[in-house]
């Protein structure tokens, strides 16, 4: 089941709570053990787990992907054009870490992941992905697809986007590392004294930039999701080797539900909290 | 330090008789607790300071001991074996990933008692539940010698009788409104470390210098008991890489370093499993999970995860809040 289609228990009317009594009747429960079937683990702050319960889902397990793959000796050397072995490191370590997360929520029947957090390092001989997020599913599930989907929107953002009926498909990720090439020695003297613009950087900037965009949609093809939507991305040359330049982007790959998009229509509000929000002494001087 | 209250310090029991409260939480989360009926009583602490004169330089597990010989790989060991024979004195013919279930309950016990202390004072002020805790561990002076605190606001729940032991959480203010209006009552904080230790062998050592190497590692072992349940485990363990497995025909570069992939992932697992059994079929609520790598020598390293999290109970059927209202604010 997508978070965008109907069926999920309906939600209570607005009502003002008695917290108070609610806590009372609370505190009478830690007599008894609990009746759950198995306990559940959920790195998903009260909010998010809230706003995952409004559109009908549970979180069932925190879980991780790891994966570290080899960068072969020599490959930060200089030269000239795009770095392959850096690159397929980087993508096979972040596609094996998905996969295992993929694999390990499929063990909790576990319809996907969601508040991904994606942590990428590359050292000079190895890139490391890790993937650690919650496994969850919607309240009433039957049965775990045959593929959850992976993502690193927060449930927050995973509700928004299924109350606009979207769903999200899995993560989309590309990556590429360029030599910016170096200048001759005639450029290099040429230019010491004048301030221009260093284009085999800018140039290693773009190329590196265009071949991971590139591969990110193309993941995002992949899983027959239609965009990709949160796109972070990180740039910039190795600590390492300066003269090498990275560009990695990724972001939840996304397409719209059985029902289509769906407007939301938010509610515009004017806030009429004074704009000074603490007293401050000097203001008796005015 | 014994449990019983009775062996508070004298000045702790003389002050907590206090008719004075104190309280470490924020005005706003004071003013929530009051209206849910929780009444601050006295700000709790509970301390402790560990030495770890076994861990690190020194230690009795050193490599070319057989750790399957002491305490390690209570959930988790697996040994890794050098495809290519005898080649040096210096070559690493075996590899282990064990986890280090004596560093682990050292972590426990520093963290436990700790806890068990604040929780005594909280139930000499005849408190219910504690609230708002906060806790932190540092290294003192000395590398092995660690530092828990732990602090918190014990509460009376107001109109309700004393519970059974009391109850502990990392929320307080609106965010514990919130966990209570949603269905859950805190029980306890929950908080575990896992600890692995990873010797490397040769074919690892070879990848994390991005050297050519011939060859696969065998792995035996795998996590104990947990197999099942988290689809890892046994001989081979579901993990392939580009380099592995392909005997020794040839020179490979590259390729997956399954060994310290392994020791991560296990890290994090164990960590959950041990937090697991602390909470029986309750829910773990806002985990934190922190991992920390360090490399003790050459080819010897150390991954640890801590997770921590409130122990959660469910006490009405699942009722969504309404979805939220979109709102776009017009300054």
């Amino acid at each position: 089941m997508s978070p965008s289609e109907p069926g999920r228990p309906p939600a209570r009317p607005p009502a003002e709570v008695d917290v108070r009594a609610e806590l009372l009747r609370a505190v009478r429960c830690l007599a008894h053990p609990t009746d759950q079937a198995r306990g559940s683990t959920s790195d998903l702050s009260i909010d998010e787990a809230l706003m995952l319960h409004s559109v009908g889902w549970e979180p069932i397990d925190l879980i991780c992907g790891v994966s570290l793959e080899s960068i072969p000796y020599g490959v930060w050397n200089w030269g000239s054009g795009e770095i392959g072995a850096a690159s397929a490191a980087q993508t096979q370590a972040v596609q094996a870490a998905a996969d295992r997360l993929r694999e390990e929520c499929l063990s909790v029947s576990g319809y996907g992941v969601v508040g991904v957090r994606v942590e990428l390092e590359v050292h000079r001989h190895h890139a490391d992905a890790v993937l650690v997020g919650t496994a969850v599913r919607p309240a009433d599930a039957k049965r775990a697809p045959a593929s959850p989907f992976v993502s690193d929107l927060s449930a927050r953002d995973f509700a928004l986007l299924a109350s606009a009926g979207w769903e999200p498909m899995g993560l989309a990720f590309g990556t590429s590392f360029v030599y910016a090439p170096r200048r001759s020695v005639g450029k290099v003297l040429s230019q010491k004294t004048q301030n221009v613009e260093l284009t085999n950087f800018t140039e290693a900037m773009y190329s590196a930039r265009e071949a991971a965009m590139e591969r990110m949609q193309s993941s995002a093809i992949t899983v027959g999701a239609t965009g990709v939507v949160a796109v972070r991305v990180e740039e910039g040359p190795m600590p390492f080797a300066h003269h090498s330049i990275r560009f990695t982007a990724w972001g939840t790959a996304v397409r719209p539900g059985p029902s289509g998009h769906r407007r939301i229509a938010p509610q515009v509000v004017v806030s009429v909290n004074d704009a000074r929000s603490q007293f401050e002494a000097s203001a008796l001087r005015d | 330090m014994p449990d019983s209250a009775a062996d508070l310090p004298e000045a702790v029991e003389r002050r907590l008789r206090s008719s004075a409260f104190t309280s470490g939480l924020s005005v706003n989360d004071f003013a929530a607790c009051l209206h849910m009926g929780l009444r601050p009583v006295a700000f709790v602490q509970g301390f402790c300071v560990m030495q770890w004169s076994w861990y690190g330089a020194g230690s009795p597990y050193m490599r070319g001991a057989n750790p399957y010989s002491g305490r390690g790989g209570r959930l988790y060991s697996e040994s890794f074996g050098c495809p290519h024979g005898y080649v040096g004195s210096d070559h690493r013919s075996w590899g282990q990933n064990f986890e280090q279930s004596w560093t682990e309950d050292a972590w426990g016990l520093g963290f436990g008692t700790a806890y068990r202390r604040m929780v005594e004072e909280a139930t000499e002020a005849g408190a219910h539940g504690v609230i708002g805790i906060i806790d932190t561990s540092r290294h003192l002076a000395d590398m092995g010698v660690v530092e828990f605190h732990l602090t918190g606001t014990a509460v009376v729940v107001e109109g309700a009788e004393a519970p059974p032991e009391v109850w502990t959480t990392y929320l307080a203010g609106q965010r514990l409104a919130k966990l209570i209006e949603a269905g859950f009552m805190p029980v306890s904080v929950a908080a575990a470390m896992a600890s692995v230790r990873v010797w490397d062998v040769c074919v690892t050592e070879y990848q994390l210098r991005g050297q050519a190497y011939t060859g696969s590692v065998g792995m035996r072992g795998g996590f104990a008991g947990m197999a099942n349940r988290s689809g890892v485990g046994g001989p081979g363990g579901g993990f392939s890489g580009r380099g592995f497995g392909g005997g020794l025909g040839g020179y490979a570069v590259g390729g997956e370093i399954v060994q310290l992939g392994r020791a991560h992932t296990a890290a994090r697992r164990v960590a959950r499993e041990h937090v697991r059994s602390q909470i029986g079929n309750d829910t773990l609520h806002g985990a934190q999970l922190s991992v920390n790598e360090r490399e003790i020598g050459e080819g010897d390293q150390e991954v640890t995860c801590i997770l921590k999290g409130t122990r959660v109970r469910r006490f009405k059927d699942f009722d969504p809040l309404p979805a939220p209202r979109p709102t776009v604010t017009l300054r």
